[in-house]
């Protein structure tokens, strides 16, 4: 009887480490951190329809709202590249959709500024995306959002995150 | 903080340092931090890259052994180091800021001013032999470490700072804690308390305090009477170079204005500066009022104003530190020329800066009794 | 063809007798030019109302104690120049005024700019040991023969834009074979050629010989590219710019004395930047140890994002820099190549938008993924 019970323990145990596929889980895989800065109208509502929609994507995204994508300073993503965040992502209205008429045309500009500037002083410009998500793309949402991850993936942690003397 | 400055209570404990001073000291604040007497230490570290020191606030305890309480240089001034942590608030770890006297004392005076909440800041400090000057350490550092680590076995202040080979208050206590290594027996140092906190520390690392310092305070009697000679002989010769108002003006002919000096000294804490506000910025017929009357003015005017408005301001609570000359990017000797004139005028009010928290700033306190010679009285 | 002034004495004698003759007849109320102020040869920027005064002046003096740009910045800060005021200043000086009347920091109203091919200024430590006064026979010939002098301030060793883009008369200084005896001043606008009415010399009509300026324009991008790939070496990677920014104190001088740079209140000094103790706690567990003031990388990447769009590559930064850190070369990189994105010279004309606010519907396409 006793032999029986302590069967039954470790079958529940073994059970608690198999994830939801069915698979027994390896030790945690490194999933990064992406800051996502999505602006209301557009993006934002993107990754709400991905949500609504049950699309599958990884939880790397830490998403932040913000009304438009040019709310967005160049010092938030400098900010969040040096706090040791994996990636950062940038994401508003298609061209000529912003709500605000012309925002995103100076998102555009800052962040091809911004990005040459890391690419430039040597830094992983990789790191830092700008996609144009609409409010009905929640596939593309979710693609990105894979997309990215996998390429933060491959890229590894940040650097910045271990470091004493920034 | 108590008031005396040489502490003749003999409230002190004598600790081995057979692995090194340097070693020992390292040792002591892991201890402390093993105890949990404190949740971080303040402490300069190499830089990475090898050609300078800055203050690290560690909380890893492995990151201590690469700790250097004594520093060749002063890159950033101590006592802005200890603001930056503790400026908005005391915060909830207890932190030990291991510093030079000069750094010490200038944290007390920002405390006074508002600028640093020290309740959960032990501030321990040690015997200075001096800092190089940044540019000569800056031509080659890692034979400057060697030079600087060789000059403090002997303290010999040769290769030192102008102001820092003048400076007679090289081993005064102001913290709460003071690492004596003057007058300490072969392969030992003491280890003095200043303060209630610096007793409460001792005690939680059950170091009982019953040893005499007196060796240590007959040689820094001794070194300072010598330093306190220098610096008088120094100062005067700095003031017939600079007296008068044609040796000020070439003295500060070559100043540009770029207020680094006003940046890197611990007392100017301003965010933003009298001398860089509105009140200096005047429309372009004032600026040609003034050029016509003399014919040509210096573009922009103004420097002597700077630097004597500077002075005005800060002079009462100038620890000499000499963080200001560092930063020069002319080498004009402001430090000495602050030093002197902070001299003068603290000892105008009987007043040493940072000897005493509890002692206020001669500007915010009166007696009514007295300066009676600078009045017009019609006797 | 432009007009154009020969005049029969050195570049230096001929400019002074030029603002001389502006003021003496009234058709300046003030000339701002470099001068010697004090006994032991120092020299500043001074505003000059009386002929005399400009006995000492040195207005093609190889060294740049601030930039002119922010000084005429100041001047006409509180509202333009009360009356007519001729100014002698290098062409990057005069790029960052404009890109400073561009930010509404300034106005060009009733300014007169006198300026030159720039042969380059000297290191301000130079001047702390009247080095600069020793070496200006030796300045001087390099000028002459086109050539770049080695103790040079980096960022003009591997200066470009030695020619000035709006000045009202520019003093034709390099490659002038005969310096000491007669120079040549173009002018370039009608304001250039009004105030030149009445000058002692020989007008006549000359283009800038473009096939010099060129030869030595190539020795110049010679330089750049040696600066600029030495820096690239260092900067590869977190640990290269933690190992060049590392001496660092935070002193921001080299914010305070950039031209650019006018804000009253610094986004990197503000309380925006401060650290409040649980942002230490926070720090502190994450990565174990913290610098202490924080931010060092922030402030330089920071400053770069602000104003690498206008930078003019004066190179006060560096001079000014305590602990001797490239900045100038680090931001005349990174703002050339931010500059070429879009095809723009800050300075180059005072209606050019700087190219933040401004756009264009179809571009950069390739930036979004």
């Amino acid at each position: 009887m006793r032999i029986f019970l302590l069967l039954r323990l470790k079958k529940k145990n073994l059970l608690k480490l198999k994830n939801r596929d069915g698979n027994i889980k390896k030790e945690e895989e490194y999933m990064p951190k992406i800051l996502a800065f999505l602006c209301n109208w557009c993006s934002y509502a993107g990754a709400d329809l991905a949500g609504t929609s049950r699309l599958k994507y990884p939880p790397s995204i830490l998403p932040i709202r913000v009304m438009c994508s040019s709310r967005v300073d160049p010092l938030f993503v400098l900010r969040a590249y040096l706090g040791g965040a994996d990636g950062v992502l940038v994401a508003g209205c298609h061209p000529g959709d912003c709500h605000y008429e012309k925002g995103n045309y100076y998102t555009r500009r800052r962040f091809a500024m911004f990005k040459k500037i890391i690419e430039d002083v040597g830094l992983e410009s990789d790191r830092l995306r700008l996609s144009w998500i609409s409010a009905s793309e929640g596939h593309r949402y979710a693609k990105v959002a894979t997309e990215f991850t996998e390429k933060i993936k491959k890229l590894g942690k940040s650097s910045a995150k271990s470091e004493i003397f920034l | 903080m108590s008031k005396s400055k040489d502490n003749s209570d003999g409230k002190a404990a004598v600790i081995s340092a057979k692995a090194g001073v340097k070693e020992s000291i390292i040792d002591f604040l892991k201890k402390a931090m093993d105890k949990g007497v404190f949740d971080a230490v303040l402490i300069p570290m190499r830089v990475p890259a090898g050609d300078s020191f800055a203050y690290v606030l560690i909380k890893d305890k492995t990151l201590l052994k690469d700790g250097v309480p004594l520093s060749p240089i002063m890159s950033v001034q101590g006592a802005k180091a200890v603001s930056s942590v503790t400026r908005l608030g005391k915060g909830k770890m207890k932190i030990a800021a291991v510093m030079r006297p000069c750094e010490i004392r200038a944290t007390i005076e920002l405390s006074k001013l508002g600028q640093t909440d020290l309740e959960n800041t032990t501030l321990i400090s040690m015997d200075c032999p001096g800092v190089l000057p940044m540019s000569d350490f800056l031509i080659d550092p890692e034979k400057n470490i060697k030079i600087f680590n060789e000059a403090v076995q002997k303290w010999d202040d040769a290769i030192m700072r102008p102001v820092c080979q003048i400076c007679d208050k090289s081993s005064m206590i102001a913290g709460d804690i003071h690492i004596g290594t003057l007058g300490a027996k072969k392969d030992t140092f003491f280890i003095i308390s200043n303060s209630q906190k610096g007793n409460d520390v001792m005690d939680k690392l059950d170091i009982v305090l019953k040893d005499s310092i007196d060796s240590w305070q007959a040689k820094v009697k001794n070194i300072t009477e010598e330093k306190h000679k220098k610096r008088e002989k120094n100062l005067k010769d700095l003031k017939s170079k600079i007296g008068g108002l044609d040796n000020l003006l070439d003295t500060f002919s070559q100043c540009i204005n770029c207020h680094n000096c006003m940046k890197a000294c611990p007392i100017c804490y301003c965010r933003l500066c009298y001398f860089d506000s509105d009140k200096v910025k005047h429309p372009s017929e004032d600026y040609l009022q003034r050029a016509e009357i003399k014919g040509s003015i210096r573009f922009l005017p103004d420097t002597t104003l700077f630097q004597m408005g500077r002075m005005m301001h800060m002079s009462l609570s100038c620890v000499s530190c000499g963080a200001c000359e560092d930063a020069c990017p002319m080498s004009i000797p402001v430090a000495q020329i602050f030093s002197m004139i902070a001299d003068e005028i603290q000892g105008l009010f009987d007043y040493v800066s940072g000897r005493d928290l509890d002692e206020p700033v001669p500007l915010v306190a009166y007696k009514e009794e007295e300066l009676h010679e600078v009045e017009d009285a019609n006797d | 063809m432009t007009k154009a002034l020969k005049i029969n004495k050195s570049a230096e004698q001929g400019v002074i007798e030029f603002l001389k003759a502006l003021l003496e007849n009234g058709k300046v109320k003030g000339v701002f030019a470099l001068k010697k102020i004090s006994n032991d040869g120092a020299v500043a920027y001074s505003l000059i109302t009386k002929p005399n005064e400009l006995d000492n002046a040195v207005p093609f003096y190889p060294l740049m104690p601030v930039n002119a740009g922010k000084l005429l910045s100041r001047f006409t800060l509180k509202g333009s120049s009360i009356g007519p005021v001729a100014a002698v200043v290098k062409p990057c000086e005069l790029r960052a005024f404009i890109e400073l009347v561009k930010r509404e920091q300034g106005s060009l109203e009733n300014l007169f700019f006198i300026s030159s091919t720039c042969g380059g200024v000297y290191p301000l430590k130079m001047s702390v040991n009247g080095t600069v006064e020793k070496n200006l026979t030796k300045y001087w010939d390099a000028v002459k023969k086109g050539e770049i002098s080695a103790d040079l301030r980096s960022a003009c060793k591997g200066c470009t834009e030695f020619m000035p883009y709006t000045a009202d008369v520019t003093f034709d200084l390099i490659g002038n074979n005969d310096p000491d005896k007669q120079c040549v001043v173009f002018l370039n606008t009608k304001k250039g050629e009004e105030f030149a009415k009445g000058m002692k010399g020989e007008f006549l009509k000359k283009e800038l010989d473009r096939k010099k300026l060129d030869k030595f324009k190539s020795k110049r991008e010679v330089e750049k590219k040696k600066l600029f790939d030495e820096i690239d070496a260092k900067m590869n990677g977190m640990d290269g710019l933690i190992d060049i920014f590392g001496r660092c104190i935070g002193c921001h001088g080299c914010m305070r004395v950039c031209p650019i740079c006018y804000c009253k209140l610094c986004e990197f000094e503000s309380p925006d930047s401060e650290y409040k103790p649980s942002n230490y706690e926070s720090d502190l567990k994450k990565r174990g140890g913290v610098r202490v003031p924080p931010g060092t990388i922030y402030y330089q990447l920071g400053r770069l994002t602000h104003i690498g769009i206008s930078c003019v590559g004066c190179g006060a930064c560096d001079d000014v820099c305590p602990v001797d850190i490239p900045v100038s070369i680090i931001f005349k990189k990174v703002g050339e190549s931010v500059q070429k994105m879009f095809d723009y010279i800050p300075g180059r004309d005072v209606d050019e938008d700087i190219p933040l606010i401004t756009f264009e519907k179809e571009e950069f396409a390739e930036i979004e993924e």
